[in-house]
């Protein structure tokens, strides 16, 4: 079963971009001058790389934020810095209208001082109080969603339409300039859980356990919930809060591997970026007169396969 | 040395003693007289200054400090964890530059060596017990208290986890905390006894267990049988 997944999850990343709405011609892929060459080396490679890492990251910190908070609901989005990332970019859409750069600029603003506020709040919480932390998250994403409204009011139709796109998640970019930070992050937030794997499976055991054991309980837990914020606001900040994707995949990995969390970490990784991939395949190829947003497939896929999951989990248990 | 310095906390108080070195206690009281709270309070499970370990108060201490002198075995046995196994619950127990016991070692030790593979929540609760005290060998630190110890245990079990107690090199200084006046008794360590909150008794074991004391503190619920304590259900009615 494993050998099969692994080598299905190679296949589609290596054929996911031969395929969209325009084919390619074989024979110009390598011929700088023709549009094939473009389509796929400046569309098509950067997409599928930037739907990887982002998968990738967004899964890992899922699995992070599932194994602290010990819920399985929590996800890379619930301290609100997706929120914050979407707020910033409604700012940038309707008072910078139509430039770029300010969208991304203002989005990981966005993100990163939901980031702030959360390591500001937390260091006047107990350290123990990871739940309050959690709740400060939801309030916040209150805050955000409010303060959206009225700048949906202060917006006009086509602005309104930038927005409402940019929550449905996007990954169509032009070459490899907005794939670096993603792929940075995303490898930075790998080494760093790896790096912590062990502290990691010891808060996952017991918090006593691991306090008993030399662990910093409070100080560790918040450490890694704002470093994965961290690289979730960087990604979310270029693609936009693409929802379901850090929810179900821990869940299937788990249910897949049945192991500890610290087995679970490159699996998560690989196959959330895959997961991705595979989401942005079928967005690509449904036939519609242009992309479906990638959020939207991500949920329709992902929904009913994770309640498939979670009876036959209960079946098997 | 640990030094306990008049601590209320909770059910607590003025609660103060000392624990030379190489020296070991038993804690005895009854159901909710603060045991557990006091030994929650030495390893700073609950936080409070009035606890000094090796000169320095416990609050001081950096973790991988407390880590080395500290370790507290609960009841029961409570993990998270779906998939952890028996084996990588030892593994966990290693605490940075201290001296410990190969998990494989240990599992024979206590005769649990079937176990390694198995998760640490389909134990049942006398496995989970003998896997508590198996981390602590492995953990090493240099108090270790130990909540009911021999709770769930079987009649074997109880002699083998006995046998451990008193003579395994695992274990530098003990704190027990049992129900069990047997196990206390041939165990022989100097008593603490706990009474809502409040220390009653402190000192030898022999002198706890003259026949007075034990009228004091366990009324008829406890009588002498050839130099065995055991609960007198003829009292029952």
């Amino acid at each position: 079963m494993k050998a099969f997944s692994l080598l299905l999850a190679i296949a589609i990343i290596f054929i996911a971009p031969f395929f969209g709405q325009i084919d390619l011609n074989f024979h110009d892929m390598l011929d700088k001058s023709s549009s094939s060459y473009l389509l796929f080396w400046e569309l098509r490679i950067p997409r599928v790389t930037i739907a990887f890492f982002s998968g990738a990251i967004l899964s890992l910190a899922g699995l992070v934020f599932q194994s602290l908070f010990r819920n399985p609901l929590t996800t890379p989005f619930t301290l609100g810095v997706a929120s914050g990332a979407t707020l910033g970019t409604a700012i940038a859409i309707v008072f910078f209208a139509g430039a770029v750069f300010w969208q991304y600029l203002f989005s990981f603003t966005g993100a990163l001082l939901t980031v702030f506020i959360l390591f500001l709040i937390s260091r006047s919480l107990k350290t123990t109080q990871t739940n309050s932390l959690l709740l400060v998250g939801v309030a916040l994403s209150f805050f955000y969603s409010a303060a959206l409204m009225v700048l949906f009011f202060l917006s006009d139709f086509s602005q309104s339409y930038s927005i409402v796109r940019f929550t449905m998640g996007s990954l169509n970019i032009i070459g490899f300039d907005l794939v670096y930070p993603v792929c940075i992050a995303s490898i930075l937030l790998l080494s760093a859980i790896f790096f912590y794997r062990t502290e990691l499976k010891l808060l996952l055991a017991s918090l006593d356990f691991a306090f008993l054991k030399g662990i910093e309980v409070g100080r560790l837990t918040i450490m890694l919930l704002l470093l994965t914020s961290l690289a979730t606001a960087v990604c979310v900040s270029i693609i936009g809060p693409i929802g379901f994707v850090g929810l179900i995949v821990p869940h299937i990995i788990k249910t897949l591997y049945q192991k500890s969390s610290d087995q679970l970490i490159f699996p998560t990784f690989f196959y959330g970026g895959v997961f991705l991939v595979l989401c942005d395949l079928i967005a690509r190829n449904l036939g519609a007169s242009s992309d479906i947003p990638i959020g939207v497939i991500t949920s329709l896929v992902g929904g009913p396969f994770f309640i498939y999951l979670i009876l036959h989990r209960n079946r098997t248990h | 040395m640990l030094h306990v310095d008049n601590l209320s906390h909770q059910i607590l108080k003025q609660v103060s003693f000392s624990l030379a070195c190489d020296q070991n206690l038993t804690l005895l009281g009854n159901n909710g007289s603060g045991k557990t709270t006091l030994a929650k309070a030495i390893c700073n499970l609950i936080h409070t200054d009035n606890v000094n370990v090796e000169g320095k108060k416990v609050t001081h201490l950096t973790s991988r400090e407390r880590a080395r002198y500290l370790n507290f075995v609960p009841a029961k046995l409570s993990i998270y964890d779906e998939y952890l196994t028996v084996f990588d619950y030892l593994k966990l127990n290693v605490v940075k530059d201290t001296p410990s016991t190969h998990p494989d070692t240990v599992l024979e030790l206590l005769e649990i060596s079937h176990l390694k593979n198995k998760q640490c929540q389909k134990l049942s609760s006398g496995e989970s017990g003998l896997l508590l005290i198996a981390g602590a060998m492995i953990h090493q630190a240099l108090y270790t208290i130990f909540d009911e110890p021999t709770a769930n245990l079987d009649q074997a079990k109880k002699i083998r986890v006995y046998d451990l107690l008193k003579n395994s090199s695992c274990f530098h200084n003990k704190i027990i905390i049992t129900h069990d006046l047997n196990l206390a008794y041939k165990l022989g360590y100097p008593i603490l006894f706990l009474q809502e909150g409040r220390v009653h008794y402190h000192g030898e074991c022999e002198t706890f267990f003259e026949p007075n004391h034990l009228q004091k503190y366990f009324g008829k619920s406890v009588k002498n049988i050839e130099g065995n304590f055991v609960v007198n259900y003829d009292e029952s009615f």
